[in-house]
């Protein structure tokens, strides 16, 4: 920041540090601002869509993602500026809301940017394009709700929830094995909604994933798969008609929360100590025998005395299950989880059709299946594929979709994708623009030139001539009056969406328009920006 | 300066810097009207928010006048007053954080010019008082009481003054949406002065339309972890060994059966509750929530009429809370506990959405804004014209009032009252409009002898003038008395300044302790100057 100086030369310091601080102050802070949106939206202009390419990035440990998701990508580039920030935020909270959609508002905010930036060096002030901005996103979220259609789908007919799953699948690297994979996240999502409350938990969709097969072995399992084994070799690998114990206590003698200290001073006390300890094991394992347990399910580890015990009395046990699954075994087997061994009973056992142990290929890894549950509401979709890194993507997308389907079943509104939403805003928009006096009617041209953006991206990005494209498309659009003509990413052959199958979310879309005009509206609103050093 | 030559007496130790004299005061203006440029622009609907990071790499976006000026951190002893002021109108009445700023440095600027002039201070800091005291009578004298309504009336006045807050902060588009929250939840907790029992929750994700109010609580599902006492046994005999593991147990689940047996469906702990806890009541069908904070499970117990318990023992039906219905829900990326349909109804929870975390903590300070607005304006229900049309209207009483003085004070009151001034100019300025030319036309419309023009702000859609008090655009008049004063508090403490004793900083701490106590000390004797003259330009 810069210093005043009085004519004794003595530097005039009002704030705390001045020297080292730096400001930006007016247009200049909005221009660099809006630069800064803009570079990170570049970044990822070209994941857009279904021919969108992907982003490899590397932590700081060496660890390596590939991935086209937005919100991944922009979490994991750590970027440092605090407007790329807002940028970063923005896409995570449309993650957190829709899971879906995350490149598309990002790229949508720096189309805003970009054109804001023309219409402050024209001379418009940043609030009155904000303002313009807000009543033309509020036009395009009205214009949204008019070109949605309802589509029916019930527990039996799940045919058009795996159609919109598809779509945000294609544009996935998975997308070679899209129709399986948004079957299986349709019926997982299915498995755990509550159609009457519209309310899906997707905790209880658990989603494991095992390098090595391939990805059209991606299975959903109504029940429960655990990344552990039998705790002794030779128990039993399969079980039929399970009855579980599932407990949080040891195998092994309690210990009093209050510290403790036991004095043994004498021979005789250390045998009946040790007695006692042996003893310990003995009640639990038969208590556990008692109430008809035949595998028993343990959040904490068992020594290789517990251990022997267990399997002498053909007892099959899996040991150091983490909290997060027991409860989800619990949920599936509608079995209770027992605290302690005195408050087993016969009630509390959860029950699986099939429990088997499941070995992959050459390695010794070893799975634990937990199948045919008396209560699938609990489900894990296990995914298969050639390395970590593809594995970890699959499922970024599985979630994508499973959110895709959680939000179709919460609201079953749904707009055609491909672009072909944003051109119709985009004329809606112009066309309401005229209607506005003022200044503002700049900045709700400049909105619908923004919309334009996302489908010329999607042209770009699929090798097609953007402006030729989108022109075409445009003037079809007017010309059928058919708002569902979109870009023809995949080269089928025809611009109809519907007859290309590809829809979004209502509620998606609209949030990324919401969400795109309120933070575009946050970063035009400053004109003053202090930070402690200069970049 | 004959005195320079002569030998110096030395009074103080050495390298304290002492600057005294006319100049001084300039300078301490000079830094006073520095300050309040940095806030000027985010006055009024069409200001702009300042983003300020600090070397913790915490942002901060914000139009909120106290926030900004709290986070520049500003050292400069007498520009410390301002952030003082500030302070106090925010923790007064809520709103008018960036006025009582920008009145405060427009006062002390129309001083400077008589200052070097070579006016007395202490004449300039007379007719200010008299003026201020004025300007207050006359605020009084305009404000128009809502008193006696009936409550959808007042509902709906109320909503237009948190709806003329909200106007110039970020969520300013949606602002009816919000004052009507704001109203609905002050309303909730009705004359109770505690205002923690209007909570704001904030959810990352969403558009601001998706925020809520619950006419109970809600809070973040919490989880819970096992805890651990301590206390030391000494065993003996090892068979005594489950004799104490027994006797835990005991404990534990004597404690658990007392809470079952009172017949509470829901309970929750500050404390955090085990695993076997949670296994326990799970199994009775019992709902249980442990590391629920201070703040909500007082809110909770403020809602349902219950009592927060130490211990279960005694758990008898009265101390128990009730509410028609609890959920567990998904917002956002989170799940949220709501209790709603609480009998006694005193509390409120604002749940906010929105896009970025700096989005929902401006959102945030801007309800509190609006709530303390909705709240004054309820105690004290009279309303002023806002949209600078009582600051034009003070203005042109106190020039009426000066010509009726004689003598020098006819012309600071001139002054101050041209200081008022500035809030139309700012309004006009931060909006892109022709200040001159705006101003100039509310003059004319005020100087009606008829008094049909009193009324009259600037409009801030069209660039012209309008009615403010017919347009709804209202604010509490408790809150132009306060900045009012506030500011010229603060405009007379600064001008009566003249001289500024600095202690050499030294290594040891002492001095800086020395420093900071003398920098508290009464009237400001102890501010540092900064050179004489004209310093900053």
């Amino acid at each position: 920041m810069a210093l005043a100086f009085d004519e004794f030369g003595r530097p005039f310091i009002i704030i705390k540090e001045q020297e080292q601080k730096s400001r930006l102050r007016g247009l200049d802070a909005q221009k660099a601002n809006i630069s800064a949106g803009k570079s990170v939206a570049r970044i990822l202009r070209t994941s857009l869509g279904p021919k969108g390419m992907d982003k490899m990035l590397q932590s700081p440990d060496g660890e390596v993602t590939i991935t086209n998701d937005g919100a991944t990508i922009l979490e994991q580039m750590d970027v440092d500026n605090q407007i790329a920030k807002l940028m970063v935020e923005l896409s995570r909270s449309q993650d957190y809301e829709i899971g879906d959609g995350t490149t598309g508002v990002v790229v949508m905010a720096g189309a805003l940017l970009e054109q804001a930036e023309r219409l402050l060096e024209r001379g418009i002030h940043p609030i009155r394009i904000a303002e313009g901005y807000e009543m033309a996103s509020r036009i395009a979220v009205e214009h949204l709700e008019h070109i949605a259609q309802k589509f029916n789908f019930d527990a039996t007919n799940v045919e058009p929830l795996v159609q919109t799953c598809m779509t945000t699948l294609s544009s996935k690297i998975v997308n070679r094995c899209k129709r399986s994979l948004a079957e299986i996240a349709v019926k997982a999502v299915m498995a755990v909604a509550d159609l009457e409350r519209k309310d899906v938990n997707l905790d209880l969709i658990k989603v494991e994933g095992k390098v090595g097969g391939k990805l059209e072995d991606t299975e959903l399992i109504y029940g429960i798969v655990v990344d552990k084994d039998m705790s002794h070799p030779q128990m039993p690998k399969q079980i039929e008609d399970a009855k579980i114990a599932i407990l949080t206590c040891a195998f092994e003698p309690p210990k009093p929360k209050t510290k403790h200290k036991v004095d043994i001073d004498s021979v005789e006390k250390f045998q009946t100590l040790r007695k006692q300890e042996q003893k310990y094991f003995d009640d639990m394992v038969q208590k556990c025998k008692d109430v008809g347990a035949t595998l028993v399910i343990c959040q904490w580890g068992f020594d290789d005395e517990a251990n022997h015990l267990l399997m002498h009395r053909n007892l099959p046990a899996v040991r150091w299950v983490g909290g997060v699954e027991l409860e989800l075994i619990a949920i599936a087997t509608g079995g209770r989880i027992v605290p302690r061994f005195q408050e087993l009973t016969p009630e509390k056992l959860g029950k699986a059709g099939l429990v088997r142990e499941k070995s992959f290929g050459t390695t010794k890894d070893r799975m634990l299946y937990i199948e045919h549950c008396a209560n699938s509401r609990a489900v894990t979709i296990f995914i298969r594929g050639g390395n970590k890194m593809m594995i970890e993507e699959t499922k970024r997308s599985i979630h994508d979709s499973l959110c895709v389907a959680r939000n179709l079943i919460r609201n079953n509104s749904i707009v055609y994708g491909g672009g072909s939403v944003e051109i119709s805003c985009s004329i809606a928009v112009e066309a309401a623009a005229d209607k506005y006096p003022g200044v503002e009617q700049y900045a709700i041209r400049a909105f619908a030139d923004a919309l334009d953006s996302i489908p010329m991206a999607l042209a770009e990005n699929s090798g097609l001539q953007p402006i030729e494209t989108l022109s075409a498309v445009k003037s079809q659009q007017l010309k059928e009056n058919n708002p569902y003509c979109g870009i023809d990413c995949n080269d089928v052959g025809t611009n109809d969406m519907r007859e290309q199958n590809v829809f979004e979310a209502l509620i998606g879309k609209q949030q990324q328009i919401f969400l795109a005009t309120q933070v575009v509206k946050m970063i035009l609103k400053i004109d003053d920006v202090i930070s402690p050093n200069v970049y | 300066m004959a005195a320079m030559l002569q030998p110096q007496i030395i009074l103080l130790k050495e390298g304290t810097d002492t600057s005294q004299g006319k100049a001084q005061l300039v300078s301490n203006i000079n830094a006073c009207m520095a300050v309040a440029d940095v806030v000027r622009t985010t006055l009024g609907p069409r200001g702009m928010d300042k983003l300020i990071h600090d070397d913790k790499g915490n942002t901060t976006i914000s139009n909120d006048g106290a926030t900004i000026m709290k986070l520049l951190d500003i050292v400069h002893p007498a520009a410390k007053i301002l952030v003082d002021i500030a302070k106090s109108q925010d923790s007064e009445v809520g709103d008018g954080t960036t006025t009582v700023v920008l009145l405060a440095g427009e006062f002390l600027k129309e001083a400077k010019p008589f200052i070097e002039d070579g006016v007395h201070s202490q004449n300039l800091i007379k007719s200010y008082r008299t003026a201020s005291y004025l300007a207050i009578e006359k605020i009084k004298e305009l404000a128009v009481s809502i008193e006696g309504k009936s409550l959808e009336e007042k509902k709906s006045l109320l909503a237009k003054c948190a709806a003329t807050t909200l106007s110039s902060k970020l969520i300013g588009g949606e602002k009816e949406f919000f004052a009507s929250m704001v109203v609905d939840a002050v309303m909730a907790i009705g004359s109770d002065d505690r205002l923690n029992l209007i909570g704001i929750k904030k959810v990352p994700g969403g558009n601001m339309r998706d925020s809520f109010l619950v006419n109970g609580v809600a809070f973040k599902k919490t989880f819970s972890y096992a805890e651990k006492e301590n206390a030391e046994i000494r065993l003996s005999y090892p068979l005594q060994y489950q004799s104490i593991v027994d006797a835990e147990w005991n404990i534990i689940y004597d404690k658990l059966d007392k809470c079952v047996q009172s017949g509470a469906k829901i309970v929750l702990s500050r404390l955090a509750i085990g695993d076997l806890a949670t296994q326990y009541f799970a199994d009775r069908d019992l709902f249980c929530a442990g590391r629920v904070s201070e703040e909500d499970l007082q809110r909770v117990a403020a809602a349902t009429g219950g009592t927060v318990q130490t211990s279960v023992n005694n758990v008898i039906d009265e101390v128990l809370g009730s509410c028609d219905l609890f959920e567990e829900r998904q917002v956002g990326n989170e799940r949220f506990n709501i209790f709603s349909g609480c009998p006694s109804g005193q509390t409120a929870t604002i749940v906010l959405r929105g896009g970025a975390d700096q989005f929902i903590e401006e959102a945030e300070r801007s309800l509190h804004d609006a709530i303390m607005i909705v709240r004054r304006a309820l105690k004290n229900s009279t309303v002023v014209a806002g949209g600078g049309a009582i600051d034009m209207e003070i203005s042109r009483y106190l020039r009426q009032h000066a010509r009726t003085i004689a003598g020098k004070s006819q012309l600071f009151i001139n002054s101050y009252a041209k200081a008022l001034e500035v809030i139309p100019r700012q309004l006009c300025d931060n909006a892109g409009f022709d200040a001159t030319d705006v101003l100039n036309k509310l003059r004319q419309k005020h100087a009606l002898p008829t008094g049909e023009g009193a009324l009259y702000g600037v409009d801030i859609n069209t660039g012209g003038i309008a009615d403010s008090f017919a347009n709804f655009v209202w604010e509490p008049a408790v809150v132009k008395i306060n900045a009012i004063n506030a500011a010229t508090e603060a405009a007379c403490l600064i001008l009566s300044v003249d001289e500024t004793v600095k202690n050499p900083k030294s290594e040891s701490a002492q001095g800086e302790a020395a420093a900071s106590a003398m920098g508290r000390g009464r009237g400001g004797a102890a501010f540092r100057g900064r050179g004489r003259g004209m310093g900053r330009q």
